[in-house]
């Protein structure tokens, strides 16, 4: 047993490498002073940061990114929890097939929504539109918001709410002061997770962006394709700490949920 | 920022009497709050045409240039067939330029606003104006092999036991059939029409050791790297390469000159823009500097006075790498490209 | 009897957006394949006749085939260890793991390629080590594209198993113990058996996605490894071609189908919820 137990904190330990070194790597060449991509950098400097804020096409993009997931994730936390609470609380026929085809954005290959919505968006003028980001962001994160919040809510005693709707409370009352505050830590680790796939969203972004309206992530694609620097690097850099501390967000936000429920 | 009456009268008194007299306009606030799309090939090259013409269209006329790209001849078309396109302005190779004219992708050049009477007659046609003038070169490591026994010529590519190594091709169909021919020990006389079974035969016996880069930027990637050992390059992207540091030389034997231009994409919300955009890149002092900065040669010729005299080597158009080099036929790829492109993703899959 | 009747009217706005952005455009874009250029089944004879199409899509269930098991014989040991390790030693884990998945898949690519150049670290490691004599080519073929997709596709094998680790009662391992079997044949006639739930879901997880890449092998592979999703964008993007385009999608979205089924039917869909 010994032996199988080295083996696998070996293979444990290589994995924890396999998945961080190349993170860590692009934080390091983000500080690269040479021109080229390359690892280990000659020298350290800041000047691809520089390049990254003083180039009004990446801060452009970068709004773009941001006025997009704000919306997108709001409304997909907003939809999805609803969704979530009427499948699992309410009676509610076909309620598993209902579930199934709010789950289907995850399973459908990003192309095929991607493309989809380009020729629809074509008719309507909505390519190149922030709106049409918005709307194409928030389909397709809903249903991680769905997921989170109903797994919550599944483990959630109904009989709270019974009793609240017993002791003469309306539904909406119920759900206000019952339900929800039970529900904020999955609803808000949905919601974090819905910023992070919106911000780093880029086959369907693709579709629908132009060069005029595009969020960061196809701005990255079409820089990584036709260009080699390491600014490249800087904003890969920027991406990964949104990830982190968002994450990092998200885990304590679980921890205290934990800690009150004991 | 609104634009008194008073402004829009001058701009326009002012636009008006400038075209009456046949000289373009460029009042201070033209086209404040246009964006105007250039898109070009990426890296280096894009980086130095936005600092060269782009940077001082927008501080001239108070419009916004946007970067975009990497250009791709089939994407440029779609994009007309779609409808309006996204591109203003869009840097294009001679044999598309020529196929695109048959297909009606291009708008005509406005000859009020742009200063054709600048450059050499060659770069101006009705549909693009020519802007550098570049050649495809054998590249290759100064790491991996030492003088006296470098690659040379394009035999040399596929010669996988002198010159061993991964080696480098475009994924692009022209100028990579011609190099297969030219190994295979066809002259550039009797180059054209390409013998494309041929070319596709003597491509197969490297393909194995072959990468097919999909942008410049990629094969000076490939380069800088040590990826490879030798292989396809654009004269100005190794100068780029070897002036940040990279172990790269290139051979101008059998060198195949090329040019390129600035179109507008046929359906251009931005016409006028546009071609503003395109008067900028005609300065004389505007192409010095990006040769200066890329090694591809100025289409006016009044810019060469201004160039570096280290840059000359690395120009296509030096009278001793001229004489080693012949022109892309561009009348052969404007019947053939299309057909051609296809079969040659046939032949990367097969 | 009222109360139930709000709850439904909540699903309405969802569905509704569902319908519109996204039922509405797949059905669409699908549809082409039976109406452009001409209706009829044209674009399914082309797809069969032309060697192209078809070796794509064979190229990527055979790429999808082999980063599977891979996939699942690396996540293995992590989904055991997150199980059974002191906490601390699984909050860590599981941090770890979950990183690089909320980190952009861009942004993990790129990092790869940075980290198979010829001239990068991990050559540099191995040459230095002695391990290899000469820098290995890791980069645009298929050893890439593999090393940047089991990366990513990891954490959608090591949750699942996890899951269903959790749930396997100790007792199970100490009574073939007892019953005289050896370590390893109580591993593989009772353990990995009550594992299948996780693992085949796992499995199929990674099995479609890499079925639908389109960042990984544009970035990490060679010219060889073009996959079905590159063809759809290149017909849509560059040759207009909506109906080939909605055909092959079709044929992508049929693949898919086919593995959820073959999962339900051995294992029974549940909501994964990471």
């Amino acid at each position: 047993m010994g032996g199988w137990r080295a083996l696998r904190s070996a293979v444990c330990v290589m994995v924890a490498l396999y998945l961080l070194a190349p993170l860590v790597i692009v934080v390091i060449v983000s500080f690269s002073a040479a021109s080229f991509l390359r690892f280990p950098p000659p020298a350290l400097s800041f000047r691809w940061y520089d390049n990254l804020f003083g180039d009004p096409g990446w801060m452009r993009s970068i709004a773009i990114s941001i006025e997009v997931l704000i919306p997108a994730s709001l409304s997909a936390t907003v939809l999805g929890t609803a969704a979530a609470y009427a499948l699992i609380r309410g009676r509610v026929p076909g309620a598993s097939l209902i579930l199934g085809c709010l789950m289907l954005p995850i399973v459908v290959p990003a192309i095929i929504t991607g493309a989809g919505l380009y020729g629809v968006y074509r008719g309507l003028g909505l390519n190149g539109t922030r709106t049409g980001l918005i709307i194409g962001h928030t389909v397709l994160i809903m249903p991680y918001v769905v997921a989170t919040v109903s797994a919550s809510l599944r483990m959630m005693d109904a009989r709270l709410e019974d009793a609240a709707a017993t002791l003469g409370a309306s539904p909406w009352a119920g759900f206000r002061r019952v339900t929800l505050p039970l529900l904020m830590p999955s609803v808000l680790s949905g919601l974090l997770f819905a910023m992070v796939v919106s911000f780093d969203e880029l086959i369907v972004s693709l579709f629908i962006s132009t060069a005029r309206v595009r969020p960061v992530t196809v701005l990255m694609w079409s820089n990584v394709r036709g260009d080699f620097d390491p600014t490249i690097a800087a904003i890969a850099t920027l991406c990964f700490v949104f990830a982190f501390f968002a994450l990092l967000l998200e885990m304590i936000v679980r921890r205290r949920a934990g800690a009150e429920h004991t | 920022m609104t634009t008194t009456r008073r402004d829009i009268l001058l701009g326009g008194t002012a636009l008006g009497l400038a075209v009456a007299g046949g000289i373009p306009a460029r009042a201070a606030t033209d086209l404040k709050g246009k964006t105007v799309v250039f898109a070009s090939w990426g890296g280096a090259y894009q980086d130095a045409e936005k600092q060269c013409y782009c940077e001082p269209f927008a501080a001239a006329t108070g419009a916004t240039v946007v970067q975009d790209g990497p250009m791709n001849a089939a994407k440029f078309r779609a994009m007309i067939a779609g409808g309006a396109p996204d591109w203003d302005v869009a840097d294009i190779t001679i044999d598309f330029l020529y196929a695109g004219i048959g297909d009606k992708l291009f708008e005509k050049i406005d000859t009020r606003l742009v200063h054709t009477d600048r450059l050499s007659p060659q770069f101006v046609n009705e549909y693009g104006i020519g802007c550098i003038v570049w050649s495809y070169n054998l590249g290759y490591s100064t790491k991996a092999f030492q003088p006296g026994s470098q690659p040379r010529n394009w035999a040399d590519l596929f010669d996988l036991k002198r010159f061993p190594g991964k080696r480098a091709l475009g994924d692009n169909v022209v100028a990579t059939l011609e190099v297969a021919l030219l190994a295979d020990g066809v002259t550039p006389e009797k180059l054209y029409p390409l013998d494309v079974d041929r070319a596709l035969k003597k491509l197969d016996t490297i393909r194995s050791e072959t990468i097919f880069w999909s942008t410049n930027s990629q094969s000076q990637q490939l380069f800088v790297d040590g990826e490879i050992a030798l292989g396809l390059i654009l004269n100005g992207r190794a100068y780029d390469a070897a002036k940040k540091g990279a172990p790269i030389a290139i051979s101008w034997e059998q060198n195949i000159q090329s040019i390129d231009y600035l179109a507008v994409p046929a359906g251009s919300r931005n016409r006028d823009a546009a071609m503003l955009l395109i008067d900028t890149m005609t300065e004389a002092d505007n192409q010095a500097k990006l040769a200066n900065l890329i090694a591809y040669s100025p289409t006016n010729p009044a810019a060469f006075k201004s160039i570096d005299p280290k840059v000359e080597p690395w120009l296509s158009t030096a009278p001793a790498n001229v004489k080693q080099g012949f022109v892309i036929n561009a009348a052969y790829w404007r019947d053939h490209l299309k057909p051609l492109q296809e079969r040659w993703a046939m032949w990367k899959l097969s | 009897m009222k109360r139930i009747d709000h709850r439904i009217w909540l699903l309405v706005p969802p569905l509704l957006l569902l319908l519109v952005a996204f039922i509405g455009p797949v059905t669409w874009l699908l549809s082409r394949a039976f109406t452009q250029p001409a209706p009829g089944f044209g674009n399914f004879v082309e797809l069969w006749e032309h060697p192209v199409y078809l070796r794509v899509i064979w190229n990527t269930l055979l790429i999808s085939a082999i980063t599977t098991p891979v996939c699942v014989a690396v996540g293995f040991p992590v989904a055991h260890a997150m199980t059974y390790a002191n906490a601390r030693t699984r909050r860590w884990l599981i941090f770890l793991v979950l990183l690089p998945f909320w980190t952009s898949l861009l942004v993990r690519t790129f990092a790869t390629v940075i980290l198979l150049q010829r001239n990068g670290p991990l050559n540099a490691m191995l040459l230095g080590m002695g391990i290899i004599g000469q820098p290995l080519p890791l980069l645009y073929n298929m050893t890439g594209l593999l090393i940047g997709a089991v990366q990513v596709l990891l954490p959608f094998v090591i949750f699942p198993l996890h899951a269903s680790m959790m749930k396997i009662e100790p007792a199970y391992m100490q009574a073939a113990l007892t019953l005289g079997a050896d370590p390893l044949r109580a591993f593989f006639r009772v353990y990995l058996p009550l594992t299948l739930p996780g693992l085949m879901t796992g499995a199929t997880l990674v099995f479609i996605s890499v079925l639908g890449y389109f960042v990984t092998p544009a970035m990490l592979g060679g010219v060889r490894q073009l996959m079905v999703a590159q063809l759809i964008q290149d017909q849509i993007g560059q040759f207009g071609n909506w109906g080939i385009a909605g055909a092959l999608s079709l044929i992508l979205l049929l693949a898919t189908a086919v593995l959820l089924g073959l999962l339900h039917a051995t294992v029974g869909l549940k909501a994964v919820a990471r």
